[in-house]
């Protein structure tokens, strides 16, 4: 048993209509992992999760709870629960009752059932809030009553569907600490969907980045956003710089390529020569200030179009001439490291540059708009 | 000048109005209680004597009894099949459900002399003799409608993921139904069976139609015209009023109570002191 994953999803393919929601998607989840489904609207991640809580059944494939088929079983039979979008609380009900309400349904006893839901009240921090009613409550105490709710039951499995996507900025980030808090008191497995890549890579142990119904990547948080698998997956995750170069040296651990008139070294691990994109996140790009008519050969010069304050350091656009192109770069500071229209070189580290394949002629794909806050549930 | 005022001409034609609609009730409900049997003016001082007379009345007891047997019964069958088909319609995902829906409804357009004429012809075909059951069967025809359009757009109002919680939560379909779909809509639910109950209590057109020797009150009211007319008619009917209307108060009350509810507005059970808050 104990070799079984906790969660296995084999070659699941899902259709509504005419339009494909997944396309042979195979995932295995560890027991006490934190997996997070992340992607766009659309990109069928909610679809996945319904699939594992028996809300939908599958077009094709299987999925396994510790080894056992439960494809054809209905919500209501899996050792799974759910936390949903919006917060989904019986409003006939008080906090309490909601929270027992699986309890009831199993025909726990009522002493127990106290014991339980003080529990799971005191696990989200709603300890005192029995009496209460869900209109009484702030969005972010509904789903730690809904978080509650599901717990109580101590589920193997817990589904959370975009839960704090409907909640203030402030109050999701206190909810990620708690999320990741009560992900580490109760031991279980979580499965979580979100289309914030943010929130994925600061909850999960592992994330996987679909679109348009596949898994595009599937790798720990660090990994995903150092060695994205495609360009979706650079550019979704994280902010990215793509630029069109050629491959033209290769060595065991390091490739040399041309971008414009510019040779440049980068860690690859296995590079072939030819057409690639280059990836570099913002602030792994350094810009330095260029000396008064001292024009180098095989620098990479450019003009600084745009500077923003970040907060924590500076944020600026570089237009690069020689490749007709713009790139971001990041970087600490306490005052503007540079003004509009200063002529600076842009270099990097060969290590913090990656490389994927391109095939020839493509063009610089568009960056990914934001996805909405609302996503429909499909 | 003007502001929100009504002018003199709209305010008379207003006044015409209201008097054209309730007058005719007033001088029923005031004749009612007239002191002589006389139904014109001059008027001639208040006294219950017609109430009792018709307290009085075997007839008008049996009558009333009919009525009372056939729109308990009614509202009650209508109560459990109207609230199954209702929520079928408003959960199933078949392709099926609009067509059935419009079929469930639709009969809310039929003219009462209609649906009587069909009726009575196919109880004289089937040699069905008519009864009180027939007018029980009539009147379940003529109200499903009215009950069906209610309860499924009360149960369209749900939000089904409360419905796919309840099932996450190990609730099987009959336990959804019964502990999260019902405590929301009971409310609605009673008040149609109100509304329900009403409308059966006063038809006539189509228990016109399939009544047999026990009659209705509406029936009872109407045959006792044709042989005399007495103020205890006007009892009657102004007690037959004061009951419907308080019917129908009890079902839209029900209801609008619910929708406030339901958008957490106010907290009847704990304003009703049901749980003691803390």
């Amino acid at each position: 048993m104990s070799e079984d994953p906790r969660v296995r999803i084999e070659d699941v393919s899902h259709r509504y209509g005419s339009v494909t929601a997944l396309d042979g998607v195979a995932l295995d989840i560890a027991d006490g992992e934190f997996v997070t489904l992340l992607g766009p609207s659309g990109c069928g991640k909610t679809t996945l999760l319904r699939i594992v809580g028996g809300f939908e059944r599958p077009g094709e494939g299987r999925v396994l709870l510790a080894g056992e088929d439960v494809t054809r079983h209905p919500a209501h039979k899996r050792a799974t629960n759910m936390v949903f979008q919006r917060p989904t609380l019986f409003p006939h009900l008080d906090v309490f009752a909601n929270v027992a309400f699986g309890l009831r349904v199993a025909g726990v006893n009522r002493q127990e059932q106290r014991t339980r839901v003080r529990e799971a009240l005191a696990l989200v921090r709603l300890d005192g809030y029995e009496q209460r009613r869900s209109h009484e409550l702030s969005g972010g105490q509904m789903q730690r009553v809904a978080l509650a709710r599901a717990l109580v039951n101590r589920p193997k499995v817990l589904l959370l569907d975009e839960p704090l996507s409907a909640l203030d900025l402030k109050i999701r980030l206190e909810m990620e600490v708690e999320l990741r808090r009560v992900h580490r008191e109760t031991g279980a497995t979580f499965v979580y969907v979100t289309h914030d890549q943010r929130e994925a890579m600061a909850l999960s142990d592992r994330i996987a980045v679909m679109c348009a119904g596949r898994i595009e990547q599937l790798g720990e948080p660090t990994e995903v956003y150092r060695r994205p698998a495609s360009v979706f997956v650079a550019q979704f995750v994280g902010d990215a710089n793509v630029l069109p170069v050629e491959v033209i040296e290769t060595g065991a651990e390091e490739a040399t390529i041309q971008l414009g008139d510019c040779r440049h070294r980068v860690r690859c691990p296995q590079p072939s020569r030819g057409p690639a994109w280059l990836v570099l996140r913002p602030e792994a790009v350094e810009v330095r200030a260029e000396p008064c008519d001292a024009e180098e050969p095989g620098a990479l010069h450019g003009v600084v179009r745009d500077v923003a304050f970040r907060g924590t350091g500076f944020g600026c656009r570089i237009e690069l001439p020689a490749l007709g192109a713009q790139v971001k770069a990041e970087g600490p500071g306490s005052a503007p490291p540079f003004a509009v229209d200063d002529a600076v070189r842009v270099d990097w580290r060969p290590e913090s540059g990656w490389l994927l394949p391109r095939a020839g002629g493509e063009a610089v794909p568009d960056p990914i708009p934001e996805p909405d806050a609302a996503e429909a549930h499909a | 000048m003007s502001g929100g005022r009504l002018s003199p001409i709209a305010g008379l034609v207003t006044l015409a109005g209201v008097l054209f609609l309730w007058l005719p009730l007033l001088v029923v409900v005031l004749f009612s209680l007239h002191e002589t049997a006389s139904l014109s003016f001059p008027f001639e001082g208040l006294s219950l004597r017609w109430y009792e007379r018709v307290y009085e009345s075997p007839e008008v007891r049996a009558a009333v009894q009919n009525s009372l047997i056939v729109a308990t019964t009614t509202a009650l069958v209508t109560l459990v099949l109207a609230t199954l088909a209702a929520y079928g319609m408003s959960r199933a995902r078949s392709r099926w459900r609009a067509p059935l829906s419009l079929l469930f409804f639709l009969p809310i357009t039929l003219p009462g002399l209609f649906i009587g004429v069909a009726l009575v012809i196919a109880f004289t075909r089937t040699e069905t003799s008519l009864s009180l059951v027939t007018v029980t069967i009539a009147h379940l025809v003529y109200v499903f409608p009215f009950f069906f359009v209610l309860a499924r757009a009360a149960l369209e109002r749900l939000d089904p993921a409360l419905e796919e919680a309840a099932a996450d939560l190990g609730a099987n379909g009959a336990t959804v139904f019964r502990r999260v779909t019902l405590p929301q809509v009971w409310p609605v639910l009673v008040g149609a069976a109100c509304l329900a109950f009403a409308l059966s209590f006063d038809e006539f057109v189509i228990t016109f139609f399939v009544v047999g020797p026990d009659p209705t009150l509406p029936l009872f009211i109407w045959s006792s015209l044709r042989k005399t007319i007495d103020p205890s008619i006007n009892a009657i009917s102004t007690l037959l009023l004061a009951f419907t209307v308080l019917l129908f108060v009890v079902t839209f009350g029900l209801a609008s109570w619910s929708e406030r509810r339901r958008r957490g507005a106010v907290d009847p059970l704990a304003l009703a002191g049901a749980e003691a808050p803390r």
